[in-house]
């Protein structure tokens, strides 16, 4: 007696899960690698688009809730796999290996956005997805220094400078390009030589996720970025004051006009909180940002306190998440990163990479008339 | 304001031979362009005054048998050419290709600056 659980049962079953950003079910979805039965035990296994998150514990609960309710079902395996979207699109001197590259832009200097981006990056990585950076921001702290890594001599290989490694994210620096301290002024030519040199004749080897902290404001980096890879999507970085700036600027209407969809927005700086109480306080009257995101309807990622702690992380070199994994800040950029993955699932969901198909030509015997 | 840019966005674009590239829209549209009709609508410097607008190319001295040899993305944004007379230098934007479309139907409601032959 007893009918045994087939996997035709266990799809059904799996039919009722949702991923909560894509809105449809794990089945169509394609998510499900293996729905198998042998006799009462169950073996599921699961591939999502984006790094195993915290938020994806509720997809397995359900899924062992759906499939434990089967009659003839005794026991459940269900194995999560991360597998992270994003198909390189062909194009003038493209990244092949990489699946997503993310600019990170800001309005105007000063809003930490060097920070930020170094903490996302080391949060993907955290989660276990393969991550690289370029820091095209000469203006600001050096990503080197916050990511714990001092003067390198850069090494090459037959593919390309080899980036350094720090935290589980490859980085590469345009700084680190010239020589010495002097600064540089990256107009016209020099801006594009940079771009190239730091970003296509890199040796990333397959990443995930590729950051670029754009210098602030708009320039020649941007457009060089925007016209020789396909950027997957923009941040933007915003501190409560700046968001007018940030908006109404040029930044973002580059990235409009580029067709490069907006990610995000992040505040930063947004509140203080006390180093040693822990309290909260909102000096700079935060929420701006994420009133502006609402009416111009940009995904809002997420507040990040002004916490002496990230401060402190990024002169000794070592970013929040790694040195105070438990402080405030450590885990609203955790959050931000899961946000932040979401938005780039949604985005490789919904829109296919620009790739040109060759194809014979008609043939002569059609006339072709313009 | 809805700020995705999916206004005039490719969903395939195929090089036929060098002959032709055919792009076929996201509203289901699709546009048929000879390489010859391209190159005479090259928006970069050399064949457009940058101050005035005006054309500096003149369409009749584009050779007949003008071809494409390489067609390749920019960005999100635009694609780029090579044609057979050597020149490279002009970014199509996806905005630009759509308003030179030479099919009927785009041409009496919105025709061409240059014409095609």
């Amino acid at each position: 007696m007893g009918n045994s659980v087939t996997s035709n049962d266990i799809l059904t079953a799996l039919r009722q899960v949702q991923d909560p950003d894509l809105k449809k079910d794990i089945v169509t979805l394609g998510f499900v690698r293996k729905a198998q039965a042998s006799g009462s035990q169950v073996d599921i296994e699961i591939t999502v688009p984006t790094p195993i998150f915290p938020g994806y514990e509720k997809m397995r609960l359900e899924i062992s809730k759906r499939v434990q309710g089967l009659p003839g079902v005794s026991a459940i395996n269900v194995t999560m796999v991360g597998e992270v979207s994003g198909e390189p699109a062909s194009n003038k001197g493209g990244l092949p290996g990489i699946k997503n590259i993310i600019a990170v832009g800001s309005g105007k200097g000063g809003v930490g956005k060097s920070t930020v981006t170094a903490n996302l990056a080391v949060g993907l990585a955290h989660y276990g997805a393969k991550v690289g950076l370029v820091d095209g921001d000469i203006y600001g702290p050096t990503v080197p220094i916050m990511l714990g890594a001092k003067e390198h001599d850069l090494q090459q290989n037959e593919r390309g400078i080899i980036p350094i490694e720090s935290h589980g994210v490859k980085f590469m620096s345009m700084g680190l390009l010239s020589k010495g301290s002097a600064p540089l002024i990256w107009r016209g030519p020099m801006a594009h030589k940079a771009v190239q040199e730091s970003l296509l004749h890199v040796d990333w080897g397959n990443l995930d996720y590729l950051f670029v902290d754009m210098p602030p404001g708009t320039g020649d980096v941007h457009l060089t970025l925007v016209q020789t890879v396909p950027v997957t999507g923009a941040v933007l970085v915003s501190t409560p004051q700046d968001v007018g700036l940030t908006i109404s600027l040029k930044t973002f209407k580059l990235f409009e006009q580029t067709k490069v969809p907006l990610l995000g927005i992040i505040e930063n700086m947004s509140y203080h909180v006390c180093s040693n109480c822990g309290s909260r306080e909102e000096i700079f009257g935060h929420g701006a940002v994420a009133e502006e995101a609402a009416k111009l309807k940009i995904p809002f990622l997420g507040e990040i306190p002004l916490d002496r702690s990230i401060r402190q992380c990024a002169d000794e070199g070592m970013p929040v998440i790694i040195a105070n994994p438990e402080s405030p800040s450590a885990k609203v950029y955790l959050q931000i990163t899961e946000r932040l993955a979401a938005q780039v699932k949604i985005l490789n969901h919904t829109r296919k990479p620009l790739i040109v198909i060759e194809e014979e030509p008609e043939s002569s015997s059609q006339a072709f008339s313009v | 304001m809805d700020l995705q840019p999916m206004n005039w966005v490719p969903t395939s674009i195929k090089k036929q031979g060098r002959k032709s590239l055919l792009i076929t829209w996201e509203d289901g549209h699709v546009s048929r362009y000879s390489f010859r009709l391209l190159r005479q609508h090259c928006p970069c410097a050399a064949c457009v005054d940058e101050w005035t607008g005006k054309t500096t190319l003149n369409p009749e001295n584009v050779a007949l048998d003008l071809e494409g040899l390489k067609v390749e993305p920019v960005g999100n944004y635009a694609l780029s050419f090579s044609f057979s007379d050597h020149h490279d230098t002009g970014l199509f934007h996806f905005e630009l290709l759509r308003s030179i479309c030479p099919c009927e139907s785009c041409q009496t409601n919105r025709p061409m600056v240059r014409s095609g032959n």
